[in-house]
């Protein structure tokens, strides 16, 4: 009784929610109709977050580098060390590590492995180890990939053998994560001096401080080396991944677009529902409404009541909405990302709020003509019923 | 002087081609303290009478007095504030709120108003109908004759100077009726208010002071 008393200083609110209790079946049905809408806009946004998220864990760290490799007018099978030179005196402020590359059988206890070779001297730079560790100088050591090593029964301190040449396994590295250079294959990681036989290296990485550093290095790399216009030459080819992730962000954010509108056709139709139980119900009403006009109820608080009415629907459903869209959110999180709580974060979580702010605005919108109309019904008219 | 004057009124329709006039230049007035009755065959336009007197309608021609106002004129929001201050309703249906206690269908003409405090006002009505002790029931917890109670009730909260009654008795058993007429004319004493009502009932003859009757939207007496 306390809290009916305290709601009975908002009369409007009283009155709304007491209207809504009439019937509850047909305002939970309506109810539902948002509830759907806030979970379709909710978790659709969410999902695109979801996706990009992985899509950026994916791409990892190889955002922040550049990969110069010979380019199709260059003289050279590969990046010449005069090339080498010239890049490391204009890109002062990132590292950068020259690569060789080939493939090869690696063979052990009677079991081979078809692996990719790189030969490469700051191996620390390139690769992050899960046991042992990579040094800044390989000179003698060797890296090989986790499932490489797996397949082959290989542990740390082992040897391997390349070119006739005995490398002790110093490291052990994460192996197919990612689309990087040798992604997929295994990967043994030799000193350069390994692949002596190779006058050129095939490939330069240069590590910058971050994608947007790296986008800029990789601009300067081309005016450089290479020239646009007519007589278009490629001497050397320079790509970054920093222009991979931004095509795929561009990508997903148009997806995410086409989700949120999906989306929100669902909430028009709820709302359109919404519209339908106002209108039918001020008409079952009509009676009452000019019972109401008649002891005095200005047409003002009577429009009040029954819009009223609709935002109690909007948040009912945009509340339970949200609540169910956090759930359907964190076990996509869990599915795509591993990890429920990501749902959690202002990026996505940011989508419940929109799609309860929606869910109450397209609520109210439906409730203004039925509010309008019932509130100019002429109270004569309305008694008459 | 006459709480309510209403002076050579015509009310005309239209409806579909057709002009129908419902009344054809009416004189009528009600006194404080007095209980007038309006009486006269279905369409004769008793009820488009009431309605002018009630400030539900308003006029085609002729003028309309709410202690000694010329309220002719008011715009519908006007009208509400008067029916609002002025007036009381009672109807054939009782119409009270289905999901209102009756004590909150008493407050509901001044719930909108927060300066007043009317709960207490509106449990010292029920009190003087008879359901101090209905209070917290809801309209289909009370019988027809308790429900028209809690109308008059309801009639009664802002202190109007009129209380209106179409058929007050129409659902109502006889003796019903009876009790609930003689409420009425108590507290028209105890309010010293003009009672306007419109009836079919015979026997509402017996507590009236004033008899109009119409006919072909013609007052006749």
């Amino acid at each position: 009784m306390s809290v009916a008393d305290a709601l009975w200083r908002f009369p409007s609110a009283m009155m709304a929610w007491r209207n809504l209790g009439r019937n509850r079946m047909r305002t939970a049905l309506a109810a539902l109709g948002i509830v759907i809408g806030v979970v379709a806009i909710s978790s659709l946004g969410m999902a695109g977050v979801a996706l990009q998220q992985q899509a950026t864990s994916n791409l990892g760290s190889l955002t922040n580098q550049v990969s110069v490799s010979a380019g199709q007018d260059s003289d050279y099978d590969g990046v010449t060390e005069d090339q080498v030179e010239e890049i490391r005196s204009i890109i002062t402020d990132a590292e950068v590590i020259p690569q060789k590359s080939n493939s090869t059988t690696v063979s052990s206890r009677g079991q081979e492995a078809y692996v990719s070779v790189t030969g490469v001297t700051n191996a620390a730079a390139l690769y992050d180890v899960t046991s042992g560790e990579a040094p800044e100088r390989l000179q003698t050591g060797a890296l090989i990939s986790n499932s490489t090593a797996r397949e082959l029964g290989l542990e740390l301190g082992d040897p391997v053998e390349y070119d006739g040449q005995l490398y002790r396994i110093t490291g052990l590295i994460d192996s197919g994560s990612g689309f990087g250079p040798g992604g997929g294959r295994g990967e043994l990681v030799i000193p350069i001096s390994g692949l002596a036989d190779q006058e050129h290296y095939d490939s330069v990485t240069i590590i910058a401080a971050d994608g947007d550093a790296a986008t800029e290095i990789s601009e300067t790399l081309d005016e450089h080396f290479n020239t646009d216009g007519r007589d278009e030459e490629e001497i050397l080819r320079v790509s970054s991944y920093a222009s991979a992730q931004e095509n795929i962000n561009s990508f997903l954010n148009t997806l995410q677009l086409a989700l949120l509108g999906i989306g929100g056709i669902s909430l028009v139709v709820a709302s359109v529902a919404i519209l339908n139980v106002m209108l039918m119900s001020t008409v079952e009403r009509r009676g009452e409404i000019g019972v109401l006009r008649a002891v005095g109820i200005r047409r003002g608080e009577v429009l009040r009541m029954i819009l009223t009415e609709a935002t109690f629907l909007g948040t009912l459903g945009g509340l339970v909405g949200a609540g169910c869209s956090l759930v359907v959110g964190a076990v996509m999180f869990q599915l795509v990302v591993g990890d429920p709580t990501g749902v959690l974060q202002w990026a996505s979580a940011r989508y419940l709020l929109y799609g309860f702010a929606f869910a109450v605005f397209a609520s109210v919108l439906s409730g203004i003509y039925p509010a309008w109309k019932a509130a100019n019904d002429s109270p004569v008219e309305a008694l008459r019923g | 002087m006459s709480v309510i004057e209403l002076d050579d009124v015509v009310k005309r329709y239209e409806s579909g081609a057709q002009t129908v006039t419902a009344l054809k230049g009416v004189d009528f007035h009600a006194d404080r303290g007095e209980m007038v009755t309006i009486i006269g065959p279905s369409g004769s336009g008793k009820s488009t009478m009431l309605n002018m007197i009630g400030l539900l309608d308003t006029p085609t021609e002729g003028t309309v007095h709410l202690d000694g106002r010329n309220v002719t004129g008011f715009t519908e929001d006007e009208l509400t504030e008067e029916r609002r201050t002025t007036l009381g309703f009672v109807f054939q249906d009782f119409h009270l709120l289905p999901m209102l206690s009756a004590v909150e269908n008493v407050e509901l003409p001044s719930v909108w108003d927060t300066s007043v405090d009317r709960r207490d006002r509106a449990i010292d009505l029920l009190k003087r109908v008879g359901l101090g002790d209905r209070l917290d029931h809801t309209p289909d917890e009370l019988s027809g004759g308790q429900q028209q109670r809690v109308a008059i009730a309801r009639s009664l909260i802002n202190g109007p100077d009129i209380l209106l009654m179409d058929e007050p008795t129409g659902n109502l058993d006889q003796d019903t009726g009876r009790t609930i007429l003689e409420e009425v004319t108590r507290l028209k004493e105890e309010e010293n208010i003009a009672v306007v009502a419109v009836t079919h009932d015979e026997q509402m003859l017996d507590y009236t002071d004033r008899t109009v009757r119409i006919v072909d939207g013609v007052i006749q007496s």
